[in-house]
């Protein structure tokens, strides 16, 4: 009986790899075969992350059972007595759970294309469920990955999925331009990313995530002074603290692109260009995921490292506070989505950063639900809309689109933290983190009172966006005749409106703190795991080495408060917003509007950062090459031209002048041995 | 007996007569003769080591050169032909369309 | 129009010298070696033996390699640039020679030959005639290798 139970455990490890394969089996089949299949290349899609999250929910209920897995399956560079380059798969609770997050939203963002794009007639379908499968493919490896190299080389994959996914309809001219833009400054922050990976191979020597031998593991025996392998680390002249804090932070250069935090920002409401089941793929449930989820993975690492938790939970608190602002004067609904985006993944990196590892995974894992499905509900108004995204050319879509209506606002409810959707608890519980850490350092307890005013930002920007979406009087003629939906487009909004209403019961850590009951289940699913990589193990590590200390608050305090902040920018939302011909209320921001809508300047000083030290830098290696490299290069043809136009004289074509050169020629040779071989004594 | 060094000066005087012939001259025709007497100087130094190491290979094969000369000259022949009538002349100097 | 041979002297010969050179560099070596006293054959028949050597029999007197095959070689040798000789030389039906139109290369034509070549079916017969001209000096020339390789 135990051995079947093993061997059971065994194969769901074994077949693991294969929900990575699937999707890129399906990215082949839509790329070659999508013109000839039915529906062009979506039930491929379907089936394969189908297949995906049936797999990822077997595996999740292996792990559950107590069984971890970290196995290279294929190494790509090996050098002895050095590192080497592999793939492998680390299946533990945080991955198995990702897993589960990525197939179930890749599954359904396929289905609801169907709507999308199928019916709606779109060109190009192949080349889009190609570009789906990729990225569900890129997604899914990047999470199963058991060391920071094959990380790397997923995140990329996952940039040029995006890139070619936002670039859909290139043939208009915003999406090549937000396509091009994410690229660039996704791949702005991935060469800090980049740095990062080759210089932890440098200290370590490895760059897995798991094990004895894991990165992690290393720098703590390091700083811990406890010798072993980590006792002698080349720090390049800093403290191991001070090194490794430099390390977590390039890699953070990664993140902040892909997660889209300050600064790095302003590529994801561009990537709004995309269609709008991409927007729910990449932007709200997975790729922005990814940033996340990497801090995640390697969080043992920055637990070494107070400083670089402190600069996560402030840029995460700030980016959560800047983002949502701009959310507030939005007209696009998809912008208030986008913005709102940012906003929640700066709170997981509050999260992150405060210390709070399970508060963040599980805002992580809210969010992608409610996120992914306020995108889809978005891309049903949009449907429904006939390809109209302004809010105010909406209104009255209520009793039109009853489905797309409630689930949508449970979304919203979840997004605003509205108790008890899902939102609440996650968003909460961060907040919660942050404050209690925060108590003993100011600085956390900055970023804290920026999540908390971001609070009623959030509230505010969801309730006018539904408001002004689905309540009041229609405000044009589109709005009064509504596009009928399809069921590919009610099922997924109804599957994820479900999920964004209860998922959070999974962790009510206020009702447990004041009840007393064992109900925090993402507490206890995160707390195992293999050695070293659970949160059991980061609780110690931030003790002990970063020096982190919870105050004894109530999470019910806390969470009263958020509340009533959610609570009271909901509120104002729906004075201003609720009667059935809402007025423009932000015109009468005035200038600050106008700052606002124009995202801070931040695409402008960036442009202008570019344009004055870009051009800079690129009129000087300009120079250097035209100068230094061509005038080399010149230099050694001209040398060789000008020596080959002298040479070639010898050749005369005429035969007697070569006999005489080879007679020449021989006769130095006889005289050379002949010296040589002391023929003339 | 005749030692052996004078058998080897004669043939490198015929060789460098012959050389001296193909370097100095500008007609085919004397070339041909040339490479014969370089040749034959050859078969003198094979013929004059047989001897000396009382091993007949050197003389059989000095036979064999003999053999190989009469073919190297229906070549030679062939050459100064085309060149004849790619030339309108026997002057080796001539031809030099095989140049830079 | 002298019938006496000259000597021309000239710059012509200086390429000479490095054969003269080659004979100098040659005779140091020769006249510094030293060689043992010759073998020889000591008075066995050496045109016999040179007989069975070629044709790697045993009876030979005198010790040698067998050359069998490299007569064999040799045989075709010459029958090859016998047969080269024969085709050079050989005419055709009216009179034009075989294979040297294709032997021809553009870069050895002078500019009018050129022009001959490139014109009508007159300048192409003026041409044959030339060819003919020719070729009569070659098959005498051809006809005395012959004679050579027979020997």
């Amino acid at each position: 009986m135990a051995e079947t139970a093993t061997s059971t455990v065994a194969f769901a490890f074994e077949v693991a790899p294969a929900i990575a394969i699937l999707p890129l089996a399906s990215f082949v089949i839509a790329l070659f075969a999508g013109k000839y299949l039915p529906k062009r290349g979506a039930l491929a899609g379907i089936t394969a992350t189908g297949g995906s999250l049936l797999l990822s929910l077997w595996v999740m209920l292996t792990v559950a059972g107590g069984a971890y897995y970290n196995e290279e399956i294929y190494t790509l560079v090996s050098t002895p007595d050095s590192f080497d380059l592999h793939f492998g798969l680390l299946l533990d609770p945080l991955s198995a759970l990702m897993l589960v997050i990525v197939s179930l939203v890749a599954f359904l963002v396929h289905l609801f294309s169907l709507g999308y794009m199928n019916d709606e007639g779109e060109p190009g379908l192949p080349r889009y469920y190609a570009g789906l499968g990729l990225f569900t493919f890129s997604m899914l490896s990047f999470v199963l990955s058991d060391n920071l190299f094959m990380s790397f080389v997923f995140f990329e994959l996952v940039g040029l999925c995006s890139w070619l996914l936002i670039g859909h309809w290139y043939r208009e001219d915003a999406p090549p331009s937000a396509a091009k833009k994410a690229f660039l400054v996704t791949r702005f922050g991935d060469y800090f990313f980049l740095v990062g990976v080759v210089a932890i191979f440098a200290t370590f020597g490895t760059a897995t995530f798991a094990g004895a031998e894991s990165f992690p593991t290393l720098a703590e025996e390091a700083l811990a002074g406890s010798g072993g392998a980590g006792g002698e680390l080349p720090t390049f002249g800093l403290s191991a603290q001070g090194w490794f804090t430099v390390l977590g932070l390039l890699v953070l250069g990664g993140v902040l692109g892909k997660s889209a935090q300050f600064p790095l920002h302003t590529w994801l409401p561009d990537a709004m260009e995309g269609p709008t089941p991409v927007s729910a793929l990449i932007h709200a449930a997975t790729m922005v995921a990814a940033g996340v989820y990497l801090v995640a993975r390697m969080y043992g690492f920055y637990a070494l490292s107070p400083t670089a938790l402190a600069i996560v939970a402030f840029v995460g608190g700030f980016t959560a506070l800047f983002a949502a602002s701009m959310a507030v004067v939005k007209r696009d609904v998809k912008q208030v989505l986008a913005y709102s985006t940012i906003s929640q993944y700066g709170y997981m990196m509050l999260g992150l950063g405060a210390g709070g590892y399970v508060a963040a995974v599980f805002h992580l894992m809210t969010h992608a639900f409610f996120k992914a499905l306020l995108f889809l509900g978005a891309g049903a108004v949009i449907i429904a809309m006939h390809h109209r995204q302004d809010m105010w050319e909406m209104g009255g879509l209520k009793n039109k689109l009853p489905v797309t209506y409630y689930t949508f606002l449970a979304g919203s409810l979840a997004l605003a933290g509205i108790v008890p959707f899902a939102g609440f608890w996650s968003k909460d519980e961060v907040l919660y983190e942050a404050l209690v850490h925060g108590l003993n350092d100011p600085l956390l307890l900055a970023a804290y009172l920026m999540g908390l005013t971001a609070v009623f930002f959030t509230g505010f920007y969801t309730f006018r966006m539904v408001l002004l979406t689905f309540h009041g009087e229609p405000r044009t003629h589109t709005a009064r005749n509504p596009h009928s939906l399809g069921w590919s487009v009610k099922t997924p909004l109804v599957v994820l409106g479900i999920l964004a209403t209860v998922i959070g019961l999974a962790n009510m850590t206020p009702i447990a703190e004041a009840t007393g009951l064992e109900i925090e289940f993402l507490h206890t699913w995160l707390e195992h795991g293999l050695e070293g990589v659970n949160s059991e193990h980061y609780g110690e590590v931030l003790e002990t080495v970063a020096g982190y200390s919870a105050a004894e608050l109530s999470p019910l305090l806390a969470a009263v408060f958020s509340l009533s902040l959610a609570l009271a920018g909901a509120g104002l939302a729906y004075r201003l917003y609720s009667g059935d011909r809402p007025e423009h209320h932000t015109d009468r921001l005035g200038a600050a509007k106008r700052l606002l809508t124009d995202n801070y300047y931040q695409d402008e000083y960036q442009v202008w950062i570019a344009q004055t030290l870009g051009t800079g830098v690129a009129r000087a290696s300009d120079r250097f090459d035209q100068g230094v490299v061509d005038g080399v290069v010149n230099g050694v043809s001209s040398v060789s031209l000008f020596s080959g136009d002298r040479v070639r004289r010898v050749q005369t074509g005429i035969v007697s002048n070569y006999a005489t050169l080879l007679t020449l020629g021989l006769v130095a040779l006889l005289v050379g041995v002949g010296l040589a071989g002391g023929w003339f004594l | 007996m005749v030692a052996v060094q004078y058998y080897l000066l004669l043939s490198a005087a015929i060789f460098c007569i012959g050389l001296f012939g193909i370097l100095t001259r500008r007609n085919a025709l004397f070339f041909l003769m040339s490479v014969e007497l370089m040749l034959n100087a050859a078969n003198i130094n094979l013929v004059a080591f047989s001897f000396q190491y009382g091993n007949l290979t050197g003389q059989v094969f000095s036979l064999f050169i003999t053999a190989l000369a009469a073919a190297e000259v229906a070549v030679g022949i062939g050459i100064v032909l085309v060149l004849y009538r790619n030339f309108g002349d026997v002057d080796v100097t001539k031809a030099t369309t095989l140049r830079w | 129009m002298t019938t006496r041979p000259r000597l021309k002297l000239g710059s012509h010969l200086v390429p000479g010298l490095v054969a003269l050179a080659l004979f100098v560099v040659l005779a140091a070596v020769f006249l510094t070696a030293s060689f043992e006293n010759a073998q020889g054959f000591g008075g066995a028949p050496i045109t016999a033996s040179i007989g069975y050597a070629m044709f790697d029999l045993a009876g030979g007197e005198v010790p040698s390699d067998g050359f069998l095959i490299a007569f064999e070689i040799i045989d075709l040798v010459l029958i090859a640039a016998l047969a080269a000789a024969v085709m050079l030389a050989r005419r055709e039906s009216d009179g034009k020679l075989v294979g040297v139109e294709s032997i021809r290369t553009d870069g050895g034509r002078s500019a009018d030959s050129a022009a001959d070549y490139a014109g009508s079916a007159d300048d192409a017969d003026a041409d044959a005639d030339t060819d003919t001209g020719v070729s009569s000096k070659e098959g005498a020339i051809s006809a005395d290798e012959k004679v050579g390789e027979a020997n």
